[in-house]
C-alpha cells in the first residue's frame, strides 16, 4: 500500500463561509498516483470544518443560518476571555463549536485514479473563524 | 466609512522579516502564538468591517530596551506602501536626550501624523516635563497625541503611570493639541468620561478589549459603567472607534459597538467623523 499527502490553502471572503473545494480535491487525487484506495480530506484547524453536501446556494444558506441559530455568535461563551497564552481575547468560540458539527474531515473512495462522489455531492471547506489563510490536507492511501 | 484608530501592526508581514526582532517585539507587546499576515490578507480582514482607514501605532521604549518594538521607520514604510489606507503615528522614548529631535524628524522627514505614547510602558507620569516637551513639538507641528490610558496588557508596564486623571495636565496645558485617551482609560472609564466633557481637545477611543466578548464588554462599559445615555447625549462628538488589533479582530470589535443600539448619526461620528476631526481634517 502507498500513501500520498498534499497540503492546499484557502482564504475565505467572510468570517463564515462554505468554500467549495471539490475540483481541487479531484485534481490532487488524480495526480497523486494512487489508483484504488481511499482519500481523506482533513482540515488543519480547529475552527474550520470539512463536509459534503449539495452545492445549491439555498442549501448553503440554510446550513450557515442553521449553524448560526444553533450557535449564536454573541452568546457569552466561556472562551470569551483574555487568554494570557496569546495576549488576545478568545473571540472564536462559535468557530470551535461549529467545527464540532461538521467535523474536521471527509473520506472518499478512490477508484481507477478518480475520487468517487455522489451525483449531488460537493466537498466544502467550512470557514467559521475567518478571514485567515487556512490549510487542509488531502491524504490518499491505496494501490499505486 | 470606518476609521480604526487603534491598530498595532506588530504582525504585518512586511515588518516581520527579521525573526529575532519579531520575537523581541512579540515578547515586549505580549503577542504570542500568532503568525505574521501579509497586507492583502489584512486588507481583506479590514474590509469585513468596512474599515477604509487605519491609525498605525508604533511602540518605542528604546531608552530601556535598546530599540523600538515597532519603529517610526517601520510605520513610515507601511504607510508608504498603502498611503490611502494607513495613517502612521510616531513614537519616541521621552527619556532619550534626543527625543524631541527624533519626533521632529518623524513629523518632518517621515511625514507621520501624530504622536503615540504609552506612559505605562515607559514608566513615566503623563505630567512629567519630558512629556510636556514632546507635546510642545506636537503643538508646533499641529499634530495630535494618542496616550495609552488605563491598564496595559504588555509586559513590564504599570497602570499607575497611566491613571486617567493624570492626563488632565497635558490636555489642559496644550488646548491647541488634540489628545486621545486610548482604551477609554479602562478601568477608569468614568474619569475618562468626566475629562471628555470638560476638554474640547480631548477624545477617547474604544480599544478596550479585556473581559468577555465585544458585545458584553461594550454593553458593560457604555451602558452600565456609564449612564445609559452618556454616549448618545453627551459624548457623541468625543469617542472614536478603535479595535486594539491584534488583541481582537476589528470586525469583531465593531460588532460589539453595532450592538449598543446607538443612533445612526452617533455611529457615524464614532466610526469616522470624530477621527477626522481629531486629525484636523473635519469634513
Amino acid at each position: 500500500m502507498d500513501c500520498r499527502i498534499k497540503e492546499l490553502s484557502v482564504i475565505a471572503d467572510a468570517e463564515t463561509q462554505l468554500i467549495k473545494i471539490t475540483e481541487d480535491v479531484k485534481r490532487v487525487v488524480e495526480n497523486c498516483g494512487i489508483s484504488n484506495g481511499v482519500a481523506f480530506v482533513i482540515t488543519l484547524h480547529t475552527t474550520t470544518g470539512i463536509t459534503i453536501n449539495e452545492s445549491l446556494p439555498c442549501v448553503e444558506k440554510d446550513i450557515e443560518e442553521q449553524l448560526e441559530r444553533l450557535i449564536p455568535s454573541d452568546y457569552p461563551f466561556h472562551h470569551n476571555h483574555y487568554l494570557p497564552s496569546y495576549g488576545t481575547i478568545g473571540g472564536n468560540a462559535p468557530g470551535h463549536l461549529k467545527s464540532l458539527l461538521t467535523g474536521n474531515h471527509c473520506v472518499l473512495p478512490v477508484i481507477d485514479g478518480k475520487v468517487k462522489l455522489g451525483e449531488a455531492a460537493d466537498i466544502y471547506f467550512c470557514e467559521y473563524d475567518g478571514i485567515k489563510k487556512r490549510r487542509y490536507m488531502v491524504y490518499c492511501m491505496g494501490e499505486a | 466609512m470606518v476609521i480604526d484608530t487603534h491598530i498595532h501592526p506588530a504582525l504585518f508581514a512586511p515588518i516581520c522579516q527579521n525573526e529575532e526582532h519579531f520575537a523581541f517585539r512579540c515578547n515586549e507587546m505580549n503577542y504570542h502564538l500568532m503568525k505574521p499576515s501579509d497586507i492583502e490578507l489584512i486588507k481583506k480582514q479590514l474590509g469585513l468591517a468596512k474599515i477604509e482607514k487605519v491609525f498605525l501605532l508604533p511602540e518605542d521604549c528604546s531608552y530601556e530596551k535598546g530599540k523600538a518594538a515597532i519603529s517610526n521607520e517601520e510605520i513610515a514604510a507601511l504607510v508608504s506602501a498603502e498611503p490611502d489606507l494607513f495613517i502612521g503615528f510616531a513614537a519616541v522614548d521621552p527619556r532619550n536626550d534626543d527625543a524631541q529631535a527624533q519626533l521632529e524628524d518623524a513629523f518632518s522627514r517621515l511625514g507621520l501624523a501624530g504622536l503615540k505614547l504609552n506612559t505605562a510602558k515607559l514608566k513615566i507620569f503623563p505630567y512629567d516635563e519630558k512629556i510636556k516637551k514632546l507635546c510642545e513639538v506636537c503643538s508646533r507641528y499641529h499634530k495630535p497625541v494618542i496616550f495609552h490610558s488605563g491598564l496595559c496588557l504588555e509586559e513590564d508596564a504599570f497602570a499607575r503611570y497611566a491613571r486617567v486623571a493624570d492626563f488632565e495636565e497635558p490636555v489642559a496645558h496644550f488646548p491647541d493639541v488634540n489628545f486621545c485617551l486610548a482604551h477609554f482609560g479602562w478601568p477608569w472609564v468614568q474619569e475618562t468620561a468626566a475629562l471628555l466633557i470638560k476638554y474640547s481637545n480631548l477624545y477617547a477611543n474604544t480599544a478596550l478589549m479585556n473581559f468577555d466578548g465585544p458585545v458584553q464588554l461594550y454593553h458593560k462599559v457604555f451602558k452600565e459603567d456609564m449612564g445609559a445615555y452618556w454616549v448618545e447625549h453627551n459624548l457623541a462628538d468625543k469617542i472614536m472607534f478603535g479595535s486594539d488589533s491584534p488583541r481582537i479582530r476589528p470586525a469583531r470589535s465593531k460588532k460589539g459597538l453595532d450592538a449598543l443600539g446607538l443612533s445612526a448619526d452617533v455611529l457615524e461620528k464614532v466610526y469616522y467623523k470624530n477621527a477626522l476631526k481629531f486629525l484636523g481634517q473635519e469634513e
